[in-house]
């Protein structure tokens, strides 16, 4: 609109309302004119304007700002001095560790804090199926399987002169989450706990409502496993989620909003004061404005909204990597068993024939972007084993539906989708497939609080689902298998065992109470032998976490390629990063 | 004048809270909430109730409008949902930086602009000097200024490594010096910290202001078309006055009230803009606040943030109607 003169006139002729004498009728409707309320009549006399020339201001304007420029200090050369790790990804909400999921959120909380436990380091890769001691020296189990005493590390420091990190903190820790202060969101993690006892201030003792397998996963510094200072939460109160004071290898030093989150390394870290100096965590909400960025050297690490085709192509011209870390995301497809025609094996042996799903990934996650899923546990979760699913074959699947009575396949109507992330993509994607086997399959897309909501109602007769949990196949295959997660609108029961399985209860169970873990292993595996025999679920892609990476300025001691499992952020241990130069 | 001051100022009340009240229905009518954004995909019914209750989102609408309102009235915006910053606050951080990304595109665009829509006007008919300059004006016009910011960005950043990729320099430095009176014990830090500013400045200010040029040139062209055709232009030239007096003299003088209405609609105009070009730019800066703030459905961020927009744009509409009193000694305010 404003590119036009004509509104211009309008728009003067109207600011004359403001005048009180109104406009004599004679008078053109042009500029000049519509100002002439006093009716003089002869433009504006030269007295009344100061003299100045616009070009000598200009000049003048320019020479200054180039002028100051060139007197600023380049703003590298101090950065050049110190070892700082420039990071571009978007902005942190919080740095209270035990309340945000977001994920750059996550990944700046493993910067600045530790847990009891910690991933284990196994042939020079990070795994997430196994622990070893962090804040923790070392820890017993009771015989009875329900008691965990954890002896606590000496003379680790919180940062910022807190002191040192004792049981009180543990038990601060763990109970602020039980008991749902505000904005914690992780609580639920440690429903299992009974109660915690401080014995001294490097001993404490955890009792658990039941013997629990994966109760050392609880612990690692991941979400609910970090651990805070209990003095400086209790100093700072809400405002603590900008007082973060932990015991990793950085410490909070100051937060620019919407600019910049800084740490530093912290002398007294426990592990040894990390090789990089300071960190900064720009708010980059552009992914173009990254890659231009760590072309230029600006940034050393990014952290991408999404990693496309395009984005890793780019990468990899400018000579930098991707690192990705399993098992990040896996997406599936859940079979609901009870509802026809899918109570009809045959239907859904069918189902998964039609389903091309290296086709799916392709279009989704183009060569390394992801992998095409191997097992309905993802790889990286303890108890995982490799499953083997009905291969695409449209021709088999339209036998199978004639065999089971489908000759002329069948329709769903009404199957309700989420508008939001992968899910809309990859149901067209799968519907298209099916198609072409005579399912049809009607989609409604909906919000994606609506689908929650519609899934649980078991309107749909399969489910697509994602999603990352704790890395182990019991609570895994419990949300997705167990029977008491059938979600049934007339109990009120919002579980998410949306194949509405059945068998393998006794497994899970079997696998709760067992210590022994190669035991364990063991009944996870048949588990996973059970889904692969009654055909309830097909896992599509599993979607590593990714970041960018530029080695020549910064290096990590794991393989780009899955050298790393880690939950939700990247980098297990940042202060294994160095800067090279 | 006084009088028609407070008439202006009872008037931007309503329109004010007309704006207030669209944002807060229009925030809450885009699908998607809060809690939904903040949890995530895995959040389970229970942690979204909670959520939901945690933040007052759980009252009925009507309740929520009106405590609103009646906290606004107080200038109390609330605090961000995400972050708990308190959102004036907030939006006092960001302002500065706003603030001379807008007065520095306008400057810039009246700068390139206004000589630019002159001469085009004046040479209108060889076809050499006015045709190149209404093509620039017609590039500046189809150029998104993101594009535009992007192609900067890789010219002057990344390849000639002139000028930074992010960030906003040292203004909170500044405006501390400024506070504190150290400008004047420390010029030269000062003056380092200013020229930081300017230094990040130049490509966002270059980018909104060249797209902003481009329509001030198109409007100052007509502007001057319609002034050179007034009798006083030709009685000025019949008196024998050179070219040059009756252009700086005469019709530059009288162009300068339609301009100043421009240059007021362009404040509104770059504020606009200042939303695309601090997210590419990455700068602090309301813009940028705005757009996560909505994508957050940070409520309260977003609400006090279009409020500021708002009264930004009433002032400087007042101020430019009270300037044509200064530019124009024949206007005057009841």
């Amino acid at each position: 609109m404003v590119g036009h003169p004509v509104p211009l006139t309008v728009m003067i002729a109207t600011s004359c309302g403001r005048c009180t004498t109104p406009l004599p009728a004679e008078l053109p409707s042009s500029i000049t004119l519509a100002h002439r309320s006093d009716h003089k009549g002869t433009p504006m006399s030269s007295h009344a304007w100061p003299r100045f020339s616009l070009v000598p201001v200009a000049a003048l304007a320019t020479l200054l700002a180039f002028g100051l420029v060139a007197l600023a200090d380049p703003p590298a050369a101090e950065a050049q001095k110190k070892k700082v790790l420039n990071i571009a990804a978007k902005e942190p909400e919080t740095l209270d560790p035990h309340t945000s999921i977001l994920g750059q959120t996550q990944a700046i909380k493993r910067f600045m804090y530790r847990g009891l436990a910690r991933f284990a380091i196994k042939d020079g890769k990070v795994t997430t199926s196994e622990v070893e001691p962090d804040l923790a020296e070392s820890w017993t189990l009771s015989p009875d399987g329900t008691v965990w005493t954890f002896k606590l590390r000496k003379g680790v420091q919180f940062h910022k002169g807190f002191g040192e990190f004792t049981a009180e903190d543990v038990k601060f820790s763990f109970e602020r989450q039980i008991n749902k202060a505000p904005g914690t969101r992780f609580g639920v993690n440690l429903g299992v706990i009974k109660s915690i006892e401080v014995v001294d201030p490097h001993t404490v003792q955890i009792a658990l409502k039941a013997f629990d397998p994966i109760f050392l996963l609880r612990m690692v510094g991941y979400q609910q496993g970090y651990i805070v200072s209990k003095k400086a939460v209790e100093k700072f109160g809400e405002q603590y989620k900008w007082n973060p004071v932990g015991t990793g290898p950085f410490y909070f030093e100051r937060h620019a909003p919407r600019e910049k989150v800084v740490l530093k390394a912290f002398d007294k870290y426990h592990g040894g004061r990390p090789q990089i100096d300071e960190v900064h965590w720009f708010d980059v909400p552009e992914d173009a404005t990254k890659l231009i960025g760590l072309e230029k050297g600006t940034f050393d690490l990014l952290y991408p909204e999404a990693v496309t085709a395009d984005f890793a192509g780019q990468v990899q011209k400018m000579g930098a990597v991707i690192d990705r870390r399993g098992p990040g995301g896996q997406e599936r497809f859940y079979i609901n068993m009870t509802k026809p025609p899918f109570d009809d094996i045959r239907v859904r042996r069918a189902f998964m024939h039609a389903i091309d799903r290296k086709a799916i990934k392709e279009t989704m996650y183009p060569g390394g972007l992801a992998r095409v899923a191997p097992s309905c546990v993802p790889p990286g979760y303890f108890g995982h084993i490799p499953m083997t699913f009905p291969e695409y074959d449209p021709e088999k699947a339209r036998k199978l539906l004639a065999e089971a009575g489908h000759p002329n396949g069948f329709t769903i109507k009404n199957y309700f989708i989420s508008k939001s992330f992968f899910y809309p993509k990859v149901l067209t994607l799968a519907q298209e497939q099916l198609k072409k086997v005579g399912i049809i399959v009607e989609l409604q897309v909906v919000e994606h609080a609506t689908f929650h909501e519609n899934i649980r109602k078991n309107l749909d007769p399969f489910v697509l689902y994602g999603g990352t949990r704790i890395t182990d196949a019991d609570p895994w295959l419990s949300l997705f298998f167990d029977s008491k997660e059938i979600p049934d609108p007339a109990t009120g029961n919002k579980g998410t065992n949306f194949a509405h399985y059945k068998a393998i209860d006794d497994l899970l169970a079997a696998g709760r109470v067992e210590r022994d873990v190669k035991k364990r292993a063991a009944i996870y595996a048949e588990a996973q032998k059970r889904i692969e025999r009654d055909l309830v679920c097909l896992p599509i892609s599993d979607v590593p976490g990714q970041w960018a990476r530029n080695p020549k300025r910064v290096s990590t001691p794991f393989d780009p390629e899955y050298g790393e499992f880690s939950l939700h952020y990247s980098y297990n241990y940042p202060e294994m990063l160095k800067i090279l130069n | 004048m006084f009088q028609y001051v407070l008439r202006r100022l009872l008037v931007a009340v309503p329109m004010l809270l007309g704006a207030m009240s669209i944002v807060f229905f229009a925030m809450r009518i885009l699908p998607g909430d809060p809690c939904v954004a903040m949890m995530g995909d895995q959040a389970t019914t229970e942690a979204l109730a909670d959520c939901t209750k945690s933040l007052g989102l759980h009252r009925p609408l009507a309740v929520q409008y009106v405590d609103y309102l009646w906290r606004s009235a107080q200038f109390d915006f609330g605090t961000s949902l995400r972050q708990g910053y308190p959102v004036s606050e907030y939006i006092a951080r960001m302002f500065p930086h706003t603030l001379v990304l807008v007065m520095a595109s306008v400057i810039l665009a009246a700068l390139i602009g206004i000589p630019i829509g002159i001469v085009s006007a004046l040479k209108r008919k060889s076809p050499l000097i006015d045709y190149p300059l209404r093509i620039f004006a017609l590039l500046g016009l189809s150029m998104p200024v993101f594009w535009l910011g992007i192609l900067l960005l890789i010219v002057f950043s990344l390849r000639m490594d002139i000028f930074p990729l992010i960030g906003g320099g040292d203004l909170d430095g500044a405006l501390h010096m400024i506070r504190t009176g150290e400008v004047f014990s420390n010029p030269a830090d000062f003056l380092a910290a200013v020229g930081d500013v300017l230094h990040h400045l130049t490509l966002p200010a270059l980018a909104l202001g060249f797209t902003l040029a481009a329509t001030v040139s198109r409007l100052s062209r007509s502007a001057m078309l319609e002034v050179i055709s007034q009798d006083y232009i030709r009685t000025a030239r019949a008196k024998g006055q050179a070219e040059r007096a009756v252009v700086y003299k005469h019709a530059l003088r009288n162009m300068m009230v339609p301009l100043l209405t421009i240059i007021g609609l362009f404040v509104a105009i770059a504020l606009t803009g200042t939303v695309l070009t601090e997210t590419v730019f990455t700068r602090p800066g309301l813009g940028k606040m705005l757009v996560d703030a909505i994508g957050a459905r940070d409520y309260p961020l977003a609400q006090g943030a279009i409020t500021v927009f708002t009264m930004i744009i009433i002032t400087v509409n007042l101020v430019v109607d009270m300037l044509y009193a200064v530019v124009d000694p024949r206007v005057t305010y009841r």
